[in-house]
């Protein structure tokens, strides 16, 4: 396969970024800041429509949306184990949880765009703000209750591409939910930062990031 | 695996729509279960040992509970027989049908944002203008992609006929026609209607009952 990933740093693109990386296959990286106008250029928009990460070329073909290229790319490379076949006793649980590594990412898009793409107060909802927050943590209080059973990653059985899918998700989290009523998902967070692959979809040193503060506090009412 | 008779748990016009839609396409019958947004229900203990995260759509299916729509719509086309709603693993439609299931999930985050704001934010107050402007550009955009897809005659989103991916689509296209005007979108309004004749649609509708989500047409941005 020959693959080209348009990903700009910290950005729903590091998805598939990290699952090229668990799967040892060959890319090229193509990488756009996500605050100048890059995303805009005539040039990309022929990729992707509505300017957005991540694109990716596989083989010629285009293909948008992190959730279906992470699915794909499993398929694809069924023999690498990260997928969970049609006939697999963990089927359902695996796409149930690789569709709500979604459901996690639009709280977490909803919250950056209210923190750090209108950076001018008056631009923000902080009732809106205070309710995203607050979903995140339910959906994330889903997963604790999953993981209290002492496993590793979200299906007993092991690591997957659906681990990929939410962990994105899962490692942006506490920068707007603290997770000390959430030890499992601590603890699962921790788990998935260590892994090498994780480790080189983020940015290098020294690279602009979305993300600059430890923590984005809901602005009082 | 047991196939015994599914249970839905819906809210009529929410997403469960998607899951009904096919479940008539596909045959299959189900027991539904309704809620309403503002009366408590979902917040009882029984469902939320259903659903943890507290949301519908929720299948009771072969003796284990879905919460995510686009799983359902895969799970179902991967387990009935008999359908063509799916290109298998392999086929080489295989790449756009995942594609356009999950890109119904990037209109659907923009049209949940804007019933948030328009809907459920009583007091003008409480909206962000700003947000509701840029979610319904965003909205826009990838509505015009979808039309682009559109543009060479085809009748649903893959050349090779109606899909799954359409049932996921056609919920987003109607829920999003409430916040885009499609005056511009000739081809998805073509396809809008489309999708409405098939009898499993109107099967669905029926079952489901009124929608509780919009009493009107349109929702135009405030005036600023």
């Amino acid at each position: 396969m020959k693959i080209t990933l348009h990903h700009a740093h910290e950005a729903r693109s590091m998805r598939v970024l990290w699952l090229l990386e668990e799967l040892g296959l060959p890319y090229e990286l193509q990488v756009y800041d996500f605050f100048d106008k890059s995303l805009r250029s005539d040039s990309y928009l022929a990729l992707h429509p509505a300017g957005r990460v991540p694109a990716v070329e596989i083989d010629g073909q285009v293909m948008l949306e992190s959730g279906a290229i992470v699915e794909y790319l499993a398929e694809r490379c069924a023999d690498m184990g990260l997928g969970r076949a049609p006939q697999s006793d963990e089927r359902m649980a695996y796409l149930d949880l690789l569709h709500y590594g979604e459901t996690l990412g639009q709280h977490l898009a909803n919250l950056t765009q209210a923190h750090i793409v209108l950076y001018e107060p008056w631009m923000r909802s902080p009732t809106q703000m205070g309710l995203e927050t607050k979903r995140l943590a339910k959906v994330l209080g889903r997963l604790e209750q999953l993981l209290s059973d002492g496993r590793d990653y979200l299906l007993a059985s092991g690591f997957s591409a659906a681990d990929v899918a939410v962990g994105y998700g899962i490692w942006l989290a506490p920068r707007f939910v603290h997770l000390d009523a959430l030890p499992h998902v601590a603890a699962y967070r921790a788990r998935l930062i260590t892994r090498p692959a994780f480790a080189k979809a983020l940015p290098p040193e020294g690279a602009r990031r979305i993300y600059t503060q430890a923590f984005y506090e809901v602005p009082n009412v | 695996m047991t196939t015994s008779k599914p249970t839905l748990h819906s809210i009529a016009g929410s997403r469960s729509f998607r899951v009904l839609w096919l479940l008539c396409e596909l045959g299959v019958d189900v027991d539904l279960v309704d809620y309403q947004i503002t009366d408590g229900s979902l917040q009882q203990d029984g469902f939320k040992a259903l659903s943890p995260a507290r949301r519908v759509p929720a299948l009771e299916i072969d003796g284990i509970t879905l919460v995510e729509s686009g799983a359902m719509v895969q799970y179902l086309c991967e387990t009935r027989a008999d359908h063509s709603l799916m290109p298998a693993v392999g086929n080489e439609e295989r790449a756009e049908w995942l594609q356009w299931l999950h890109y119904a999930e990037t209109l659907g985050t923009g049209i949940q944002n804007l019933n948030m704001q328009h809907l459920f934010l009583p007091d003008p107050a409480m909206r962000s203008i700003p947000v509701m402007g840029i979610e319904t550009k965003r909205l826009a955009i990838a509505l015009k992609a979808l039309e682009a897809r559109l543009a060479d005659g085809r009748a649903y989103l893959l050349a090779s006929g109606f899909s799954a991916a359409d049932v996921m689509m056609g919920f987003t296209v109607w829920a999003a026609a409430h916040y885009v005007d499609f005056a511009a979108f000739p081809n998805l309004t073509a396809y809008q209607d489309r999708l409405a004749a098939r009898a499993a649609y109107q099967q669905a509708q029926a079952l489901e009952g009124v929608q509780q989500f919009y009493t009107r047409d349109f929702y135009a941005l405030p005036e600023v």
